[in-house]
């Protein structure tokens, strides 16, 4: 029975959705301040991303005719459920997730590759141009990241000889000094989740100043407050998962564990926001080519130093 | 002679209908009186094909009472305005399309069209410009004899106050 | 909207739409992402200028003609000026002309820094944006200061200008002046090594020399195909006769060279204001225009930012005129349009709309306010009543402000 509350408690409120859940806030918030402080803007309040997200609870909720509205209605919350699960395999700090096994790294990206099919699907069954168009190029995007990040996720775990995100924590904390064989893996998936995460200069599936919104263009009220909580959660759930493979330096002790784990995340997505603040959107067919033209052979390339390295260890 | 004086030499020379009806009025503006319909035409294709000018700025039209003067503006590599007039009766207002010769002076001839009445032969389809969609048929704005004070915004009617009692 | 057999698909980019700051429907044909087909409309902001002018006198006009445009409202008022000082024979004096020549180019400086701005947020780079507007209220600040009003600021009069500028003023424009050249030249530094932003200007909406004469564009859009039109060096005008300036042209032909061409006409632009500063003439600053303009038809032309500006002015004797014509510039510029976008991407349909720096003001517009069923029509001093009551609720009296 203790057992079982701890389970819960872990789930739901640390490391789980609720940690989650203010956590994500709380990046979107550094993200959004900081981003303004470079371009000179004085940038929002500690609370504008909650008070969004009150906001859009409270607004009604407009469905289009032409649209199909079981769909319309479910894919905010398959996005949701899909990052919130997923959150549940990340080692937050320690080295420990809430739940973890053999293949939970596979795990983790099969339901990563949720969110962007739901903004598809939501895009396409709004039945509007711009949503549509929109979805087309989500879906554009993900063919071409989702093999550079799968690859570039994948490599360490090759060095590492386990399919466990925590065992694979577990053992760049034992050998610290091969952390540092997977840099270019490293330089590779911090492009790709930005990719991932339609941040500028990846955000042409969200294009304000051509095709309005992008999928979500019809969306408003709850349904859109859903679609906001996942890209935060998202963002928490990618900022971690990069620390965890990526950053593995620990010491042990609880407390300091958790603010290693603030700076790391940090860290992180400092680099993101620099990535935003300094580029301009790329067209769709640029970020094809790059995708494959220069991402995937590098973290191809890593796979094969990572194996060369695991058969002489 | 200066350049000016030697485009008008060139067009009496070709044109001797313009002798006379040909002057400039001060650095860079070279003015024609009203020319007759075939005679505007024949000018500006040659100025066009023969003379190298290039560019149409506008057409300007303007209410004189009876008819309506039409303005031509073109100019070339000197940058020498060349302004032919020709009139239209208000009656049978129709003048010919030069948007075979100047792309960009299809939006002024569509002006003429919505704001004077003016029917332009072989004018390109498209949008009709400045307009909107709804506005009542016959009315031309740019003519003298239409008061903006009898349009009836909200109906989007013209009621001048023969029809009905004075309103202001 | 898609026709099954050929996958097209039309998608309306206005009348309202995020990438446009003004009215304007372009029907764009679609074959997933190219453009296959383009109609352009604009006349959304039709206000009949023209017509109003004919029944106002010159006076009443200028305010008229300077509000034709808030970006260019000085070169506007300028032509109109020089229109009517020319059929009633005045002379400027040096003084009001160099100083309309100071505003002028600051006109071109904010124009400029406001469409780098806006550039760069069609393509999605928000920094730059900021940036650049932020460098722009530095040129309004000055604005204001000379003339009362950060657009639309009324410096103009028949027979000369209506404000002086003593020394504290003219120092603050070369304080700024010399801030803003070094921005600038940062800015030309980004756009010539930014990839991300070279990639998405670079080729795009091309208007080759011979297209531009088939199409007559003007001002930097065919500056940027090599075409010599800036009016300041081929017909000068005012204080222009006797400054040198040195347009800017570049051989591109697409939206990366006019952003080349604008960059450094504004370096341009700074470097003749110092010279007015400097050689700024004492004297007075207007002469007296008469009420009743003599009969007589003129044709004037001025540079404004986005190219060449005509105005045509046909005076009868009466203190009103009888026909006013206005060429905005942009009005060139749309035919080339259709002629960029087809063949192009639609991501950079946005941009391309804004390389030609459209002013799609030229007309009028009446005010219906539609609520249910009901149709309100509310005129002019019923909209000022309507914003007084307003404010008023607000716990704001602004009814005592005389018109």
């Amino acid at each position: 029975m203790l057992v079982f509350l701890e389970m819960l408690r872990k789930t739901l409120i640390f490391p789980g959705f609720l940690f989650m859940f203010i956590y994500g806030f709380l990046l979107q918030f550094l993200d959004r301040k900081i981003y303004a402080r470079m371009q000179n803007r004085v940038g929002p309040p500690w609370y504008q991303p909650l008070a969004d997200i009150l906001k859009l609870i409270g607004k009604k909720v407009i469905i289009p005719e032409d649209a199909d509205a079981k769909m319309f209605r479910i894919m905010p919350i398959v996005s949701f459920s899909a990052v919130a699960c997923a959150f549940l395999y990340v080692p937050v700090f320690g080295m420990h997730a809430v739940f973890s096994f053999s293949g939970d790294i596979v795990i983790v990206l099969y339901l990563l590759a949720i969110p962007p099919l739901a903004l598809f699907l939501a895009g396409w069954y709004s039945r509007n141009v711009y949503a549509t168009i929109g979805a087309s190029r989500v879906l554009t995007q993900m063919f071409v990241y989702e093999v550079p990040l799968f690859i570039s996720l994948l490599a360490p775990t090759i060095l590492a000889g386990t399919w466990s995100i925590s065992e694979m924590t577990a053992y760049y904390m034992a050998h610290p000094l091969y952390a540092l064989i997977n840099i270019p893996a490293m330089f590779t998936a911090l492009i790709a989740f930005q990719c991932k995460l339609e941040r500028a200069p990846f955000d042409s599936p969200a294009a304000e100043t051509e095709i309005v919104s992008g999928p979500l263009v019809e969306y408003g009220g709850r349904l859109l407050a859903f679609f906001i909580m996942a890209s935060n959660c998202e963002l928490v759930l990618l900022v971690s998962l990069f620390s965890a493979i990526f950053l593995p330096f620990m010491t042990g002790m609880v407390w300091v564990d958790l603010l290693l784990y603030f700076a790391k995340t940090l860290v992180t997505l400092s680099l993101m926001i620099l990535l935003r603040t300094t580029m301009a959107r790329l067209d769709i067919n640029h970020i094809v080519s790059f995708c494959w033209k220069r991402l995937a052979p590098v973290a191809l390339g890593q796979v094969i130093l990572n194996l060369l390295i695991r058969g002489v260890l | 002679m200066n350049r000016e004086e030697e485009i008008i030499s060139i067009l009496c020379t070709e044109f001797p209908f313009l002798h006379e009806r040909i002057s400039i009025q001060k650095a860079k503006r070279i003015f024609t009186n009203v020319l007759r319909k075939d005679e505007f035409e024949q000018v500006i294709r040659f100025v066009h094909d023969e003379m190298g000018f290039w560019r149409a700025h506008e057409v300007i039209g303007t209410d004189d009472g009876e008819n309506i003067g039409l303005l031509y503006l073109v100019s070339g590599a000197e940058n020498i305005i060349l302004i032919l007039r020709t009139s239209v009766p208000k009656t049978n207002p129709v003048v010919k399309s030069i948007s075979d010769m100047y792309l960009s002076i299809v939006l002024h001839e569509r002006e003429l069209v919505d704001l004077f009445g003016v029917v332009v032969e072989d004018l390109p389809d498209g949008p009709s410009y400045p307009l909107p969609d709804g506005w009542p048929k016959g009315n031309f704005p740019l003519r003298k004899e239409w008061n903006p004070e009898y349009l009836n915004k909200a109906a989007m009617t013209y009621e001048p106050p023969s029809e009905k009692e004075v309103k202001v | 909207m898609s026709d099954k057999g050929k996958n097209l698909v039309v998608i309306p980019i206005g009348p309202q739409h995020p990438s446009l700051d003004e009215p304007g429907c372009f029907t764009i044909t679609l074959e997933g992402e190219k453009v296959v087909n383009a109609i352009i409309g604009v006349g959304y902001n039709h206000r009949g200028l023209e017509k109003a002018c004919e029944s106002r006198n010159y006076y009443q006009d200028l305010y008229i003609i300077e509000r034709v445009c808030g970006i260019c409202s000085h070169t506007h008022s300028t032509a109109f000026c020089m229109a009517v000082e020319e059929l009633a024979g005045l002379t400027v004096p040096p003084r009001a002309e160099y100083i309309r020549v100071i505003v002028a180019e600051l006109e071109r400086l904010h124009s400029h820094l406001l469409w780098l701005g806006i550039a760069c947020h069609e393509i999605g780079y928000d920094t730059m944006f900021m940036y650049t507007w932020r460098n722009r209220e530095k040129v309004l600040d000055i604005l204001a200061a000379i003339g009362g009003n950060r657009v639309n600021y009324g410096v103009n009069t028949f027979g000369g200008v209506r404000r002086d500028f003593d020394g504290t003023i003219s120092s603050a424009i070369l304080k700024t002046a010399d801030a803003l050249e070094d921005e600038i030249k940062h800015y030309l530094d980004i756009a010539t090594t930014e990839t991300t932003l070279m990639s998405r200007l670079v080729g795009i909406g091309r208007l080759s020399r011979e297209d531009v004469i088939k199409f007559g564009a003007v001002g930097p859009v065919a500056r940027a195909a090599g075409i010599m039109d800036d009016i300041r060096v081929v017909e000068p005008y005012g204080a222009y006769k006797e400054i040198e300036v040195h347009a800017v042209t570049d051989t591109r032909a697409d939206v990366y060279g006019r952003t080349v061409v604008r960059i450094l006409e504004m370096l341009e632009s700074l470097n003749i204001i110092r010279y007015c500063i400097k050689n700024l003439p004492d004297g007075i600053i207007a002469v007296k225009a008469p009420r009743r303009v003599p009969a007589g038809e003129v044709i004037i032309r001025v540079e404004a930012p986005r190219g060449e500006d005509i105005h045509y002015v046909r005076a009868n004797g009466t203190d009103m005129p009888d026909r006013v014509r206005v060429r905005a510039p942009s009005e060139a510029n749309w035919h080339g349009m259709k002629h960029m976008l087809e063949g192009g991407y639609l991501a950079d349909v946005p941009i391309t709309i804004a390389a030609i720096d459209p002013c799609y003001s030229c007309t009028d517009r009446a005010v219906v306010i539609r609520s249910g069923n009901d149709t309100e029509v509310m005129d002019w001093m019923g909209l000022r009543e309507y914003s007084i009551n307003w404010y008023k609720k607000q716990g704001v009296d602004i009814s005592s402000l005389k018109l």
